[in-house]
């Protein structure tokens, strides 16, 4: 994982989440915060966000955290 | 569509709207006209042309001259025709011996103190003078030269484009009036009276005066005393073309005035519905750039930045570009390259681009200059009215009784628009400007705002909120428009939102730093002065919530039912001339033209079958994705068509950065910009002048480019992105940019009616232009809203992390000015440059005091990225705590000093507010001089190009 996009990444994404009412409705600005990431950020960029908080997410705001922890359990839940 | 030059014509009054018609006949030809129409304009129209010379029809009739008499059937005297309305039944002769006789007395007069060297004159052969002293058949001047005359008055050529030439002049104060009405600028008066009356620019000459060079007086000038330089030097021109400037989102229309490839003169199209007529310094004048000796003309290639340059054949640079990005994608997989498109160029053009990476690169890493400027407009208006784009016409004013301006400057960046706003104004309609900074709508002549908020920087969305909480709180919405136009669960969810008192303007008072009275004062004044529309600009957009401040806009004007009809709505002003255009056609990473989603099936389906290839359903990167990516060296080849991201992104060392670390560079560009100097294969572009196509301005409004002259080049930049699709494998079979269009047209629902013939036909077309709308939409949503429903969206004011803190104690704020365009590429390529040398920085006494600074100073500017220096000028348009620059110089920086902080949906930059400190000091920056000496090398090895035998 690389220094200037991760940063960058991770701003965005917060900055995204507080946007959508993070301090309102944590569900709520969790799953649309998914969806504008699904919307505008290419493949690479959401698997670098998500890698990162595999390894440890920090700096990551509650509702960036919960989604990307939300995606992984989807994930399990695929594969097991 | 080729004209012999013969001048528009005039029909001497302007036109009345009016659905009562009367009848009459002039000179024994009977016709109807509206009523209130002029004798003089129904004899126009009936083909019958009546002398004159202080009437022309873009201007109220003065009635001064006395040569436009006629005889009226019942009725005593001479009446003037100009000032003269007709009525039911008149019958009016135009041609009578007494008429003849009169006339000829008039016209003597004129003559006898006006020189007699027509055959010399620069505009011998086009002066209303010369044809009018034909047309009454004046043979002789009995008064001679003998008596007190004016022609040995000087010339004032203090203007670079235009001369005054007072020995001509014949005080019919037509150009008096063209300041005032067209331009509404005030500039020009008549001093004196009787024999000694004159034009005069307030008593210094026009450079000094506050002339801001629209040239609407030297167009309604009917003799030579106002002429264009280029008339003077080359003559009248020969035949015309009608085109569309290049420079802003007004996208004024224009005959370009030619003689066989030589542009002589650039005269605002009358017919033109954007600017009917009027125009400004930049289209009208700044047209020499596309001759500039700069100019670079052969396609050019090198394998390394510190090498000089080789000119090479179009094939030869194409195929070196094909085979690196073919070798950068084989090496370091598809999503490795990109491009970025420009909003200067046409639609077709930028259409070819985001085809090229969609269909040819394999992915859809394309994005285009609007990213920086208007991007949160498409994510706004999309989301709560359901289209990107603007939802009026610029006619719609007319109609206005309330406008908000809010981070726009419309006198200086979208002047043609700026002067038909103060045409309104004048006539009562009501003004509110929401704007950290004094802009000249606060208190222009014959204009004062109702109410000026000065907005912090950064604290839009505040300001918005705290609007729509008085509306909403004291019962001024319109309850039956949001009932049944908006969907009603989001609304139900924003009521409960906004009403809550930490909305209230008192209690938001500290963020946006306007006092609570004045702002419930004005949000009274638009939800109940009658139709209210809102401007805004990129004072707006550029913004950690620019996108939220667009929502909120949006908001407010559904809030109020300020939607759907004449005299409302919701209308960015945008930028550069095509920024609409591009991001219609696509060039935004994660949509394909019409603005659908890369992730729709269909949508690509349809695409696929067109282009045969199989399409991305996955957004690509977008520019800061790209650079940051280039850092990281994930990201290795660009292609970069007429965008100068060196000069115009923010944080510009992050972006040198970026640049330095591409394999290759493939800059497509008319001049070697800041750009151009990391890049490694130069495609020399075309201007406006050298190619066919289309660009869509702020009211969506689609007009035809025309070529005027042979691209210097020997390519389009059409051209040169089907070559370089051709080399890297993609085909691209068009001959003409017409075909370009029937594709387009084709595979985009809004734009199905579209053609170039139906273009020629109407002159222009707004779209939607489809089945239901076959000659365009004027006015958007007015039934229903294009997304089904209008959508409130919850607007949370989220404060920038710039903030002013002890180290970085100033917001800086950027703009632009009238004289300059943009990054200056092709305005500081003309004599504009007269009104604007340098940027400067602009400062409240108050900060400069505290600092020690004066006026001309060298100032430093530090943010947590970066210096630049730039001189000092005092101001009180500005206030304490904020300093505000323009960005129109490279060597200026104000780039430098921006960050990477951005629109939280859109990443569009936040240029409207930096964190900075202010220091007084003795020279440039370090970054200054390291860019000179980089500019200066890389000039050298341009030089030192050599030619590829
Ligand atoms: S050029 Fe425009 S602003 Fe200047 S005097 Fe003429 S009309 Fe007025
Ligand atoms: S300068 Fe031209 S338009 Fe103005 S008063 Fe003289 S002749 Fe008329
Ligand atoms: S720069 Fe804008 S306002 Fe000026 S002439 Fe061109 S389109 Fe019109
Ligand atoms: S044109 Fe009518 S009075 Fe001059």
């Amino acid at each position: 994982m690389t220094g200037q996009q991760i940063d960058h990444l991770v701003t965005m994404a917060n900055q995204i989440a507080l946007n959508f009412g993070e301090q309102r409705n944590l569900n709520e600005a969790a799953r649309r915060t998914a969806e504008h990431l699904q919307k505008f950020w290419t493949p690479a960029m959401r698997q670098q966000l998500a890698a990162y908080a595999q390894a440890g997410g920090d700096g990551l705001s509650p509702a960036v955290s919960l989604l990307l922890e939300q995606q992984r359990s989807h994930e399990r839940s695929i594969h097991s | 569509m080729l004209h012999y030059y013969e001048p528009e014509q005039d029909y001497g009054t302007p036109p009345v709207e009016s659905s009562e018609s009367v009848s009459l006949s002039i000179d024994g030809v009977t016709l109807a006209v509206p009523a209130g129409t002029s004798v003089m304009r129904a004899a126009a129209l009936a083909g019958i042309k009546v002398p004159r010379l202080c009437a022309t029809d873009s201007l109220e009739a003065f009635g001064s001259c006395r040569l436009c008499l006629v005889e009226i059937d019942g009725r005593k005297g001479y009446p003037a025709s100009c000032t003269t309305p007709v009525e039911d039944g008149m019958a009016v002769r135009t041609q009578t011996p007494e008429l003849a006789k009169l006339r000829r007395g008039v016209m003597e007069l004129y003559i006898s103190d006006h020189p007699l060297d027509c055959l010399t004159c620069p505009t011998n052969g086009d002066c209303e003078l010369q044809d009018t002293a034909g047309e009454v058949g004046l043979r002789e001047v009995r008064y001679g030269f003998d008596g007190a005359n004016h022609l040995a008055a000087e010339k004032d050529q203090s203007n670079p484009y235009f001369t005054f030439d007072p020995a001509k002049c014949i005080v019919c104060s037509r150009c008096v009036r063209a300041c005032e009405e067209t331009q509404g600028t005030f500039a020009l008066t008549i001093e004196g009276r009787g024999f000694d009356s004159r034009v005069s620019a307030g008593g210094v000459d026009f450079l000094d005066s506050e002339c801001v060079s629209c040239g609407a007086c030297v167009s309604a000038c009917p003799t030579a005393t106002l002429t264009e330089n280029s008339i003077i030097e080359q003559g009248i021109p020969e035949h015309s073309v009608i085109t569309t400037c290049a420079y802003c989102g007004v996208g004024c229309g224009f005959r370009a005035e030619v003689k066989g490839e030589q542009v002589v003169r650039m005269t605002p199209w009358k017919a033109g519905k954007a600017n009917e007529g009027h125009a400004c310094v930049k289209g009208r004048f700044a047209f020499g750039y596309a001759t500039h000796p700069d100019r670079i003309t052969a396609p050019m290639i090198r394998e390394h930045i510190d090498e000089p340059w080789r000119r090479v054949s179009w094939d030869e640079a194409v195929n070196f570009a094909a085979d690196k990005f073919r070798a950068i994608q084989a090496k370091y997989g598809r999503n490795s390259i990109g491009a970025i498109s420009s909003s200067r160029c046409t639609n077709e053009e930028v259409y070819l681009v985001q085809k090229l990476v969609r269909a040819g690169f394999g992915n859809n890493n394309v994005d285009t200059c609007a990213r920086v400027c208007h991007s949160p407009t498409g994510f706004g208006l999309k989301t709560t009215l359901g289209e990107s784009a603007g939802t009026q016409a610029f006619a719609s004013v007319e109609k206005t009784d309330v406008a908000i301006i809010m981070g726009a400057n419309p006198t200086e960046a979208h002047p043609v628009f700026g002067s038909r706003l103060k045409q309104r104004l004048r006539q009562g309609a009501r003004l509110i400007v929401i704007d950290p900074r004094r802009i000249e709508l606060v208190n222009a002549p014959h204009i004062r705002a109702d109410y000026h908020l000065p907005v912090n920087p950064g604290a839009n969305v505040a300001v918005l909120n705290a609007m729509a909480h008085v509306i909403l709180t004291e019962n001024l919405h319109d309850v039956e428009f949001i009932e049944s136009r908006c969907e009603k669960t989001p609304f139900e969810e924003w009521k409960a939102f906004i009403a809550d008192p930490a909305q209230s303007p008192e209690a938001l008072q500290q963020a946006t730093g306007v006092d609570p009275v004045l702002l419930r004062e004005a949000a009274r004044l638009y939800a109940t002065a009658g139709n209210g529309a809102i401007y805004y600009g990129l004072g707006v957009t550029e913004h950690s919530q620019g996108s939220t401040a667009v929502m909120g806009i949006a908001n407010l004007a559904m809030l109020t039912g300020n939607l759907g009809r004449e005299g409302v709505g919701v209308n960015p002003m945008r930028g550069q001339n095509n920024v609409q255009g591009s991001c219609d056609m696509g060039s935004f990473p994660h949509e394909l033209p019409g603005y659908r989603h890369v992730s729709d099936a269909a949508t690509r389906a349809l695409f696929e079958s067109a282009w045969q290839v199989e399409l991305d359903p996955e957004p690509g990167m977008r520019i800061p994705n790209m650079f940051d990516a280039a850092v990281d060296g994930e990201f290795r080849g660009l292609y970069c068509q007429g965008e100068d991201v060196a000069q115009s992104d923010p944080n510009t060392q992050h972006i040198e950065a970026a640049l330095g670390a591409l394999d290759c560079l493939v800059v497509q560009d008319i001049f070697l910009n800041e750009t151009a100097k990391f890049a490694h294969v130069f495609l020399p572009g075309a201007s406006f002048l050298e190619k066919d196509g289309t660009f869509i301005n702020a009211e969506r409004r689609i007009s035809r480019v025309r070529k005027v002259m042979t691209p210097l080049a020997g390519k389009a930049d059409w051209e040169a992105t089907i070559a370089f699709a051709r080399a890297l494998g993609c085909a691209m079979d068009y001959g003409h940019p017409a075909e370009i269009m029937d594709e387009i047209a084709r595979l985009t629902p809004t734009f199905e009616g579209v053609s170039y013939a139906l273009l020629d036909e109407l002159g222009s077309i707004q779209w939607p232009c489809n089945e239901r709308a076959p000659r365009g939409t004027p006015t958007m949503h007015v039934n229903a809203f294009v997304r089904g429903e209008g959508y409130f969206a919850v607007t949370e004011y989220v404060p920038t992390d710039e903030r002013a803190n002890r180290r970085f104690p100033l917001l800086l704020t950027t703009g632009r000015i009238l004289s300059q365009y943009n990054v200056g590429a092709q305005t500081r390529r003309t004599p504009n440059s007269t009104w604007h040398e340098q940027d400067v920085l602009e400062i409240h006494h108050h900060d400069a005091q505290e600092r020690g600074i004066n006026d001309g100073d060298w100032v430093g500017i530090q943010s947590r990225v970066g210096t630049t220096v730039l001189r000092a000028k005092i101001s009180d348009r500005v206030r304490p705590g904020v300093i505000y620059t323009t960005f129109h110089h490279p060597v200026s920086g104000a780039n430098v000093v921006t960050t990477d902080s951005s629109d939280w949906a859109t990443n569009c930059p936040e240029y409207k507010v930096t964190a900075v400190q202010a220091t007084r000091v003795s020279e440039p920056s370090a970054w200054q001089a390291r860019q000179q000496q980089f500019d200066q090398r890389q000039r050298q090895l341009l030089v030192e190009a050599t030619m590829d035998a």
